[in-house]
């Protein structure tokens, strides 16, 4: 049974607490449904609950019964609260550039008292009907703006939205994600592999890598269906003076002969990301990871990278799932 | 009076030298890789956990019902039984555990053999 808002409801067996709630009528935002994206984020205030559904929450938010709604699958009463801890922060879009074809860099105002670290992500919503989306944060907290990268989806309701949205307002909830540099191992080899906009945590993590001198192997691989889609090149490119370590790596699925191979300091190949990875690491147990972006690949990265001899505690994930349709 | 091997191996931290070799070699081992290829690598990490720490005869809460209930729905064979105490096997030698030990643990796992395996 939950009680929710003085109500009470009985779960079927199986069944989240999302789903229980959202069958019963109660409004609950959600997007991805699998415990990545945390927006169905309730609190529990009394009743315990199931591990998995606080996996990837902070400490002193588990403490206080914050929980995914939908990864719930409560095996005792519980009564619940919405969430008012993940503070709302107003912002303004100062500009939006293009990046790629089909990807812009959306820029916002940093709210002020809004603490993050590069690469960790937010959610957006736009004020007048609450649509939100996740978005990670590839800038470094001391620029005055947050940079977002924005793919642009074909009937895509808020890039499409976003794209046109200089000077309007949005709110941010946040930060979340423990996709950030880890600080105090400078010598420590990195592997970052990203495909899409999953390269704006991984450039988070560059940023802040490149700010604290990092001393160890660095290489970033980016996945795109062709060349167009390798975004940031030049930027990326740059990052090498302070950090002589870094190689960067392209995995293309189409590209003509002159795209492939050496061009600059990145290396192309018309290779799945996994294999341009797994390739050049078969052995990954000093490294740390980071890994962005599509889900069902990020999922097959990391379980390969385990099986190279990864620490589960070294790999850092960040699953881009669509919005689920309802 | 002996001793668990838990304790004579080194409690948890044999355990836990012993639950990355044997959680990546049942992964890859293509006879049963399925039933541990969970998105949730970290809940599946605490079950193999719990599962060596009591082979090693050591602190653990699994119970005989909760053991059948938990395996039922899979409906394991004895060659997926005997595929696990390979990869535990493998995995305690991999450690230069000596090979009484070895047989101690294969025995307790065997203790459940009919709790897991269908029929």
């Amino acid at each position: 049974m939950l009680r929710f808002e003085g109500k009470d409801y009985p779960v079927e067996d199986g069944e989240s607490v999302l789903d229980c709630l959202l069958r019963h009528g109660e409004q609950v935002s959600s997007l991805c449904r699998s415990g990545a994206c945390q927006s169905c984020l309730l609190k529990a205030s009394a009743g315990a609950l199931p591990a998995v559904a606080q996996l990837g929450l902070k400490d002193a938010w588990k403490q206080q019964g914050f929980f995914l709604a939908c990864v719930c699958r409560p095996r005792e009463d519980l009564l619940l609260e919405r969430c008012t801890a993940a503070a709302s922060h107003s912002s303004q879009v100062q500009r939006v550039m293009a990046l790629a074809p089909n990807v812009v860099s959306v820029r916002l105002a940093r709210p002020a008292g809004f603490d993050f670290r590069a690469g960790q992500f937010v959610q957006l919503s736009r004020p007048s009907d609450g649509l939100m989306r996740a978005y990670s944060i590839a800038s470094l907290p001391s620029e005055d703006e947050l940079e977002l990268h924005v793919a642009l989806l074909s009937n895509g309701k808020m890039s499409g939205w976003l794209r046109e949205a200089v000077g309007q307002n949005v709110s941010l909830r946040g930060p979340f994600g423990e996709c950030f540099y880890q600080e105090g191992e400078p010598d420590r080899p990195l592997v970052l592999a990203g495909t899409g906009t999953g390269l704006a945590p991984l450039v988070g993590v560059l940023r802040t890598a490149a700010q604290h001198g990092h001393r160890g192997e660095i290489s970033l691989f980016h996945g795109s269906p062709q060349l167009s889609g390798i975004y940031l090149r030049s930027e990326l490119e740059a990052l090498t003076e302070s950090l002589p370590s870094l190689r960067l790596f392209g995995s293309l699925l189409s590209g003509s002969e002159s795209e492939l191979g050496a061009q600059g300091r990145w290396q192309f190949e018309l290779a799945p990301l996994e294999q341009v990875v797994f390739s050049r690491h078969p052995k990954l147990d000093a490294h740390r990871l980071f890994v962005c972006g599509q889900p069902t690949l990020v999922q097959l990265l990391r379980k390969r990278a385990y099986l190279a001899g990864a620490s589960l505690s070294r790999i850092h994930c960040d699953a881009f799932a669509a919005p689920h349709s309802a | 009076m002996s001793t668990s091997i838990y304790e004579r191996l080194g409690g948890e931290a044999a355990v836990d030298a012993a639950v990355d070799i044997f959680y990546r070699k049942v992964l890859a081992d293509e006879r049963i890789s399925s039933f541990f290829d969970d998105v949730d690598m970290d809940r599946q990490r605490g079950k193999q956990k719990a599962f060596l720490t009591f082979a090693f005869g050591g602190p653990n809460a699994y119970a005989g019902k909760d053991m059948r209930a938990a395996h039922a729905r899979m409906h394991l064979t004895e060659q997926h039984f005997d595929a696990v105490m390979e990869n535990l096997g493998a995995t305690l030698t991999e450690l230069g555990v000596p090979a009484d030990l070895i047989g101690e643990a294969a025995a307790i796992a065997l203790s459940v053999k009919g709790d897991i395996v269908s029929r």
